[in-house]
């Protein structure tokens, strides 16, 4: 569907993009992931024709889109700011590009029409400005006016971002629910890691103007090709030598020399080791408690290690008591100790 | 394909090319070159023996007396710094910040200014104050042993102008104190501050940068003060420089250079103060770090005493920005006899002054009686006076259009990420104007294109005849530039740049994207811009007063020979109370534009729509209401 062959951008003597290759499916829902600064919106620029690529090619469907112009490459976009017309309505808004494209004035409103029901935009709504919706409701009237033109592919630049927490949650779902009711191909941009991984079929995560890894949340996330991927994906532990000495004394195929990482909710309190699984002594430091889990800082020899616990209402420790670690190796994600250090 | 890229190219180049034409001649035409032919003449003039001697008139300067005018302009602007603030401050604390009973009444009061300025309010407060004006005549009837003449010279123009330069402070400083943090006030409360310690050590702080400022700019308008000085007869720069301009070789040692000199003085005080203000400014101000402000609350005067005097000190102030607007407005429903006896006459109503004629009747020295036709009219009856409203609503209309479009084109161009560097260069020359003072300007236009031989104007004459028009609009439009640019400027900031994004992906073209997307978004400002240089414009004094002739006499010129023509041989008989009708008039016009800009105007999109609504749910009601009484009745 979407294939991007060795992009290359460069602003100045600054190279942004260094040689980024992607392949999109067909319909598939795929996110840019990253820190911000990474190059993951300028991607979705040069696929979009905000940004044209020192070298490398854009290809859609077999035709190569690199030099077409911005308005002829049938991308749809939603905007971090949603980027609505403010001294339009709402209706206006959506028509814009189909005015553009000439059509007839009641087939326009056809498809205005069509469309916001499809969102879920009343007629009354369609009359307002777009400064008298909420958040969540102008969300819907840039993804609107993103597809009312029939776009071969959407573009979605951390739509999420201006919202509140709560709203971000629902409207997430939302989003995924439409992207399979419409069926149409999804590049998701979002520095969001629980955002990627809830909505994406595939992501891609990005780092300093490369690629670290592309693939479904479950590879992201528990095989992590990269220090850098580990470490940006959920909440991580780096094991000491100590505690990695201790697995490789009980048989472990782990190296001192590596960096090795393991998962919060991979580890477990006062659990008795099954085979290959060990454990470690240590005193709970400090507990977080959110109600769904709870979170333990339990200090291991010299090293604080963070443990996440499903919250039973029965296992509860208290600060200061001694409690015993249960570690599978495994869980541990290893990685050679020349790549860069990453902070954690 | 290559041969419409080719096109594009074509078009692209030759629409640019025209732009680099246009403003380069706008530049170098109306800017640079007639100000740097002032600044030349200063050093090409000749001396007794008819050498070139580039330091005559320098020397001239430094022996005469010409430093006076400029020692006057300092004293005055030095002076206007203090009054001006003080004033200032007063009024936006008194309706702003402490607790003033009847505080809307006093606002309304202190923003007079903003209705009417320059020399419809000199006007009107010589109209209270001069020798034969309604106050000075009141007082002499109680105390015949004052100086009638006590309202003239520096004092007075120093009291006009320090409640004439008020607006400023009205618009800016009241936009400061209203964004302080009301926490921050309570934070200082909190900690043991007395209200007067938080006024000084938290609230005054942070209105330091927007006071700086109006310093500033205060101090650059008492310095190239013109109506007041001219009016109310003080010597100062700019009326000399306006005499000099009028004068010939015949009647003193070379006007023209010394008017020169004058103006490039004046130039270089302001280029010293801006640079000053610029720099300050780059520095950065005080921002609130606050995310959640909280409205500020009038502080309450808790000492009784205090609380007395300061309602007292507001009402006083009330008095006198209010007295001059309410004796115009009165007086401009008065006949000419009551004017002339400076007497309410309660049955004397009349609206001659504003249209109609009549004939006046008088006696001659001979002792006979003789009637002039039409001597008594009213502002739109009377020939001159309407020929000088058309002339500068027309003048005025059209230089704060031209202004608004060139601000705009050149912005749309500044704000293009790939014209970085030629739009940091277009934006400098747009702000040149700023460095000269109008005189200068004017000055420049009259000597300059006061001749045949300006070749890019066609050689023709433009201070010539009618042609002088095409000089005023354009000396109008220059002067404006500055300003229309740095708002302008502004609301193009608050174009989101994805915006321009969202219509190019939707297939809109540069053209269509200016004109449905970005246009609309700043057209609010951009007509508040034009309102503000219209009515800026409109009654203009400086630059009327150095193209005043017979094919240029503006609004303000008109205003200003009403002071001096009225009843002479019988003609003009009612000039006191048609200038009374014209400053009512200003009034209605300025406020008119004032409450389109900043009432209509500045609403969005939303609460037009708001509004539209709401009228037809009120209609609707009307009409059910109405049609159901008719049901009801047939019914019935």
């Amino acid at each position: 569907m979407i294939k991007l062959n060795d992009i290359v951008v460069k602003f100045g003597d600054f190279t942004a993009l260094h040689d980024i290759n992607v392949h999109v499916r067909e319909g598939e829902f795929f996110t840019f992931l990253g820190p911000s600064g990474c190059g993951k919106t300028t991607t979705l620029r040069t696929i979009t024709g905000f940004i044209e690529p020192v070298s490398g090619s854009v290809v859609v469907k077999d035709r190569d889109i690199t030099h077409v112009r911005i308005e002829d490459r049938n991308i749809g976009i939603v905007f971090q700011s949603y980027a609505l017309f403010p001294t339009m309505t709402v209706y206006d808004n959506i028509a814009f590009g189909l005015k553009i494209k000439k059509l007839k004035k009641d087939e326009i409103d056809r498809k205005v029409r069509e469309i916001a029901r499809k969102v879920d935009l009343s007629d009354e709504q369609l009359a307002k400005a777009v400064s008298q919706l909420s958040g969540g409701q102008q969300q819907r009237v840039a993804i609107a006016r993103a597809l009312v033109t029939g776009p071969a592919i959407i573009c979605m630049d951390e739509p999420l971002s201006n919202l509140d927490a709560k709203l971000r949650v629902q409207l997430r779902n939302e989003l995924k629910k439409m992207q399979k009711d419409f069926g149409i191909t999804t590049i998701y941009v979002t520095h969001d890691q629980e955002e990627a991984l809830t909505l994406s079929d595939r992501i891609a995560v990005f780092n300093k103007g490369y690629i670290e890894q592309i693939g479904t949340p479950n590879e992201i996330y528990n095989f992590s090709k990269t220090e850098f991927v580990c470490n940006f994906i959920g909440d991580i532990n780096r094991l000491s030598d100590e505690i990695v000495q201790k697995m490789i004394d009980a048989g472990a195929e782990l190296k001192l020399s590596d960096h090795n990482y393991i998962r919060l909710e991979r580890l477990h309190v006062n659990e008795e080791p099954k085979l290959g699984q060990i454990t470690v002594d240590g005193v709970v430091e400090m507990r977080e408690y959110y109600g769904l889990y709870i979170k333990y800082y339990v200090k291991v020899g010299s090293q604080t290690v963070k443990v996440i616990e499903k919250n039973d209402g029965v296992r509860i420790y208290e600060e200061g008591q001694t409690v015993s670690v249960l570690i599978d190796p495994r869980d541990v994600m290893a990685y050679p100790a020349q790549e860069t250090e990453v902070e954690t | 394909m290559s041969q419409t890229l080719d096109r594009k190219f074509h078009a692209d180049w030759i629409i640019r090319l025209i732009g680099i034409a246009f403003f380069a001649y706008l530049f170098f035409g109306f800017m640079l070159v007639p100000c740097l032919n002032t600044l030349t003449s200063i050093f090409r003039e000749k001396n007794a023996a008819g050498q070139t001697d580039p330091l005559a008139v320098i020397r001239f300067f430094l022996a005469g007396s010409m430093g006076k005018f400029v020692w006057n302009s300092l004293k005055l602007a030095i002076l206007l710094v203090l009054t001006v603030n003080v004033v200032g401050i007063s009024i936006v604390l008194l309706t702003e910040y402490f607790d003033i009973k009847g505080a809307k009444i006093l606002r309304m009061g202190y923003m007079t200014t903003m209705i009417y300025s320059g020399v419809a309010l000199v006007t009107g407060y010589m109209f209270l104050y001069a020798n034969d004006g309604i106050l000075t005549t009141a007082l002499r009837q109680s105390f015949p042993n004052m100086n009638p003449n006590w309202f003239s010279g520096f004092n007075a123009v120093l009291f006009t102008m320090t409640f004439a330069c008020t607006s400023n402070h009205m618009l800016f400083l009241r936009n400061a104190i209203r964004g302080i943090d009301y926490n921050t006030v309570e934070a200082a409360r909190n900690m043991g501050a007395n209200p007067f310690k938080v006024l000084w050590k938290v609230v005054l702080p942070t209105l330091i940068p927007t006071l700086f400022s109006l310093t500033v700019m205060t101090f650059i308008t008492g310095l190239c003060a013109m109506s007041a000085p001219t009016l109310l007869g003080y010597d100062s720069i700019n009326p000399e420089i306006v005499r000099l301009a009028g004068s010939s070789a015949a009647d003193e040692s070379f006007p023209q250079a010394r008017a020169a000199l004058l103006s490039i003085i004046l130039a270089m005080f302001t280029i010293v103060l801006l640079t000053v203000l610029s720099s300050y400014e780059r520095k950065g101000h005080y921002l609130s770090v606050s995310k959640t402000k909280a409205k500020l609350q009038k502080q309450k005067i808790t000492n009784p005493v205090a609380n007395v005097l300061a309602h007292i000190y507001a009402y006083i102030l009330f008095i006198i920005y209010m007295t001059p607007v309410v004796m115009i407005i009165v007086f401009a429903f008065q006949t000419y006899s009551a004017i002339r006896l400076k007497k309410l006459d309660l049955s004397q109503w009349t609206l001659i002054n504003f249209f109609g004629k009549e004939d006046y009747q008088y006696l001659t020295s001979r002792g006979k009686y003789k009637t002039r036709v039409g001597a008594i009219s009213g502002v739109f009856s009377n020939e001159s006076t309407l020929g000088g409203i058309k002339l500068s609503f027309i003048l005025s209309a059209l230089a704060a259009a031209l202004a608004c479009v060139i601000v705009v084109v050149a912005c749309n161009y500044i704000f293009n990420k790939k014209h970085k560097k030629s739009g940091v260069v277009l934006e400098y020359a747009l702000l040149f104007p700023w460095l000269l003072p109008t005189i200068l300007i004017c000055y420049s236009y009259r000597t300059f294109f006061n001749s045949n031989a300006v070749w890019y104007v066609g050689n023709q004459n433009l201070y010539y005849a009618e042609s002088v028009r095409i000089l005023i609009v354009m000396a109008y439009t220059v002067t404006k530039l500055p300003f229309s640019l740095r708002m302008i400027k502004a609301s193009f900031y608050a174009i989101d740049e994805e915006l321009e994004d969202a219509a190019k992906n939707l297939g809109a073209k540069p053209l269509r994207t200016f004109l449905r997307v970005k246009l609309p978004i700043i057209l609010p400002s951009v007509l508040a811009v034009f309102a503000l240089n219209f009515n800026a414009l409109f009654t203009e004094y400086d630059m009327s007063a150095t193209f005043a002739s017979k094919y240029g006499t503006s609004y303000a010129m008109v205003i200003q020979n009403m002071c001096a023509e009225e009843g002479m041989y019988g003609y003009n008989v009612n000039a006191s109370g048609r200038r009374c009708a014209s400053t009512v008039f200003i009034m209605i016009v300025s406020g008119i534009i004032l409450y389109l800009v900043y009432g209509v105007g500045s609403r969005d999109l939303g609460e037009r729509l708001a509004i539209k609504d709401r009228r037809r749910k009120r209609m609707e009601k009307l009409r059910a209401a109405f049609g159901g009484g008719k049901e009801s009745k047939s019914a019935a």
